[in-house]
């Protein structure tokens, strides 16, 4: 086994390419946490354009294929590309796009050739930022249950009507992607279809919801959402994906995705602050991190961090290997999620009530441990609840079943 | 990046797995527990023949020095019974203990024969304050004329009733670290070793009583050299033990899995519900963390890379995780679960020995720690 990627001297000249790239190109100031909505804003669009201009490059989808404007790169040229930006406390790509990023691939696996050269390039080069409607008030664990978001055929479009929740979050999208129910009296699992649509038709409203996490455009676990409306939007019949009464079919692809089935590379960014803090804060005159009881619970953390990130990097290998998987995907989003709930507790006992504030002179440093006690609660749904991804990892196990059930299609 | 196994530890998988299948499948386990020793001569006879006595061994004693990995392989088969015998203690923790400490004499003196499994070790460090650490170490010798007197005892010495040789650390001086190897003939005068009773495997006590050993023995021929040596030889053993904890575990999840299916209450298999799952859940997710935390620290071992703090996160993970296993098992399988007969309860009792045996996870975490500077 080899748990590293090694690299040849041309992929270290790339890396030497990539660094100076990013150096010259990362808006100075781009770690900040936003001080106002007007700053959230005004960060977003410097990610934004840094988006596009690694779009450009190919390197905002590194691996995704080049004639649709994707990298074409392999893995290892990702894994470099992923580690530079991570070097910023950045992600690929930089802002929240994980509906380019599952939408896409669904696009790839299920889409007509035209399809793919109409949806996918505007996206791997960053043009347009996309997100996913998936639940609704009445569909959430439930997804195959969506009855409330309708699309019905009128001639050479559809006309959507309904309303999703949980989605996206600050600062708007170009493009939305989402499952309607094209068939009410259909079976389960034969009556959705798959859009891929305009998010400034006529007929969508976009309204804030209000919720206890924070976190604006970082990464992937935004805590901010808002609710979708729908009154007769038309949308074109190309946007259908997959064939109408197929969408179940083609949300295999990005739920497995969304189910931590993809894994990932790259380090906790909660963990390297925890230890900083623990190690400059000090109680009854001693650090934190010189406290018997302190190392404990850190040592209890780390070891959470790290089996995560061991189950993050198998997914990874098993992904970009095309090995055989099953129950891994759902297995990383169930650990991830309950080891985030858990921590919570275990920073809040070992930090005490200074975890609970984002006070500039009493809190942690950019309220980072505030974040984690609400995001760590706020991050235990998205993507699939804890329980359903025990559900998934049973079924795929074949525990009381003697069929196990496949994971879904990535490839 | 690879993380799958060679083609040469694939064939070794397959090899091991057929041969416990074989030589030692659920029944011969079971009716090895209650033997005062842990080894079955017939089954070390036939794995020394196919080379496993010395997997760890350099060549040029007699072994065939295969990497930490590859015998993790081996021992994962091994854990999935789980095998008794003094496989781990003899071929693994004593060869190295005697790698790291002995002169080049002594190794090849002692560890040809260990390869070939006519000689077996057992290394006799904790005492009966179960510390694992060398201030632990209070057994002192008295040393004149060129001899070395043993008196006192040590105890949770695992396969000591087995042993023909024991590796045994004692109090040489007054530093903490001062602690000293010896070789000691584990049929000499006065060396007595008894298997604890109840619900541990093969952990024993060992008692001295006036054992007269030459200063010959003393491994490395310096004395207060000697923990140097066994932290080095345990850094590299521990993840051999830990992947026999992990067979141990994907045992008992096979066994869990296949209760679920096959159990029928209230007109369905157990499994279907979802509080039984939540169980096996439970299980897997203990097992692949076991499995990959080990599987990272074999690999920095292998590779040369720094891996202490990789070492004891593995052990103290991997305690855990059997320990949990086990439980999780039990409450799939209920009744079924603690008949002797169906072979859960020897993984049970195995987990609960190894939960402590070479540090307890406190322990481990604490060293973890200290090994990351923190």
């Amino acid at each position: 086994m080899d748990f590293e990627v090694t690299y040849t001297e041309a992929q270290q000249g790339f890396r030497r390419e990539v660094r100076a790239w990013l150096d010259a190109s990362v808006p100075p100031d781009v770690k900040r946490i936003p001080a106002s909505p007007e700053d959230n804003l005004r960060r977003y669009r410097q990610l934004r354009d840094l988006g596009r201009k690694l779009g450009a490059k190919g390197w905002l989808y590194p691996t995704a294929p080049a004639k649709y404007g994707g990298g074409g790169l392999d893995v290892d040229h990702a894994i470099i590309l992923e580690e530079e930006v991570d070097r910023y406390d950045l992600s690929l790509p930089p802002y929240y796009d994980s509906g380019g990023r599952l939408g896409a691939a669904s696009i790839l696996v299920w889409g007509t050739e035209a399809q793919r050269e109409a949806f996918l390039p505007p996206i791997y080069t960053g043009r347009v930022r996309t997100w996913q409607l998936l639940t609704e008030p009445g569909a959430g664990s439930d997804l195959a249950g969506v009855r409330m978001t309708t699309a019905v055929r009128d001639g050479d479009e559809y006309v959507i009507n309904g309303q999703k929740i949980f989605v996206g979050s600050d600062n708007g999208a170009d493009r939305i992607w989402m499952i309607a129910c094209t068939d009410p009296n259909g079976a389960r699992h034969e009556n959705l279809s798959w859009f891929m649509i305009d998010a400034n038709l006529p007929g969508v409203t976009v309204q804030p919801m209000e919720l206890m996490g924070t976190g604006g455009e970082g990464g992937t676990d935004s805590g901010v959402k808002n609710t979708v409306f729908f009154d007769d939007v038309r949308v074109p019949a190309f946007a259908l994906v997959g064939g109408e009464n197929k969408g179940w079919t083609v949300a295999s692809t990005h739920l497995e995705l969304e189910h931590g089935g993809g894994g990932r590379i790259g380090k906790n960014r909660v963990w390297d602050r925890l230890l900083r803090y623990c190690q400059e804060t000090k109680r009854d005159g001693v650090p934190l991190s010189q406290q018997a009881d302190v190392r404990d619970s850190l040592a209890d953390i780390y070891i959470k961090a790290e089996i995560t990130r061991l189950f993050g990097l198998r997914n990874f290998w098993l992904t970009y290997a095309r090995r055989k998987r099953s129950y891994e995907g759902p297995q990383l989003s169930y650990f991830r999620k309950t080891a985030g709930l858990w921590m919570t507790g275990a920073i809040l006992d070992m930090v005490g009530p200074a975890a609970l504030t984002t006070d500039t002179v009493w809190g942690s440093p950019d309220g980072f441990l505030e974040l984690q006690q609400r995001n760590g609660i706020v991050s235990v749904h998205p993507g699939g609840t804890t329980d359903i991804q025990r559900v998934q990892m049973a079924r795929r196990i074949g525990i009381g079943r003697t069929t196990r059930e496949a994971a879904g299609t990535v490839h | 990046m690879d993380l799958a196994l060679t083609e040469s530890q694939e064939m070794l998988k397959t090899t091991a797995r057929a041969f416990m299948e074989r030589e030692a499948p659920t029944e011969v386990i079971v009716g090895l527990q209650q033997a005062e020793s842990s080894l079955a001569p017939e089954l070390w006879r036939k794995a020394s023949q196919l080379g496993w006595l010395g997997i760890l061994i350099p060549a040029e004693y007699g072994g065939s020095g295969e990497t930490s990995s590859d015998a993790a392989v081996l021992y994962e088969e091994l854990g999935r019974g789980p095998l008794p015998g003094p496989f781990f203690s003899s071929g693994v923790l004593g060869a190295l203990t005697v790698m790291e400490g002995a002169t080049e004499a002594q190794r090849r003196q002692i560890l040809p024969a260990v390869a070939r499994g006519e000689r077996i070790l057992a290394v006799a460090v904790t005492e009966p304050d179960r510390s694992w650490g060398p201030a632990g170490i209070t057994l002192a010798p008295q040393r004149n004329n060129g001899t070395y007197t043993l008196n006192g005892t040590k105890l949770f010495v695992s396969d000591a009733t087995s042993a023909t040789d024991l590796v045994v650390a004692v109090r040489t001086g007054d530093g903490p670290g001062d602690v000293s190897l010896l070789h000691v003939d584990a049929r000499a005068r006065g060396v007595a070793a008894r298997r604890l009773p109840g619900f541990v495997s093969w952990q024993c006590e060992v008692t001295f009583d006036g054992v007269e050993v030459p200063v010959a023995a003393l491994l490395g021929g310096r004395e207060q050299q000697g923990w140097t040596a066994f932290a080095r030889a345990l850094e590299r053993g521990l993840p051999l033990l830990c992947a026999y904890i992990v067979g141990g575990c994907q045992a008992v999840f096979e066994k869990s899995v296949a209760h679920s299916q096959n159990r029928i209450q209230f007109g369905v298999p157990v499994g279907r519900f979802q509080r039984v799952q939540d169980h096996i859940v439970r299980l897997v997710n203990h097992l692949d963390g076991a499995r990959w935390a080990t599987w990272e620290a074999l690999w920095k071992l292998d590779t040369g890379r720094p891996a202490a703090a990789s070492v004891h996160l593995a052990k103290a993970v991997a305690s855990e995780a059997y320990l949990e296993a086990c439980n999780a098992a039990h409450e799939v399988h209920a009744g079924m679960g603690v008949l002797v007969e169906y072979g859960l309860a020897a993984h049970t009792q195995m987990s609960r020995t190894l939960f402590h045996y070479l540090g307890d996870p406190r322990w481990h975490k604490r060293r973890m720690a200290d090994a990351l500077e923190w």
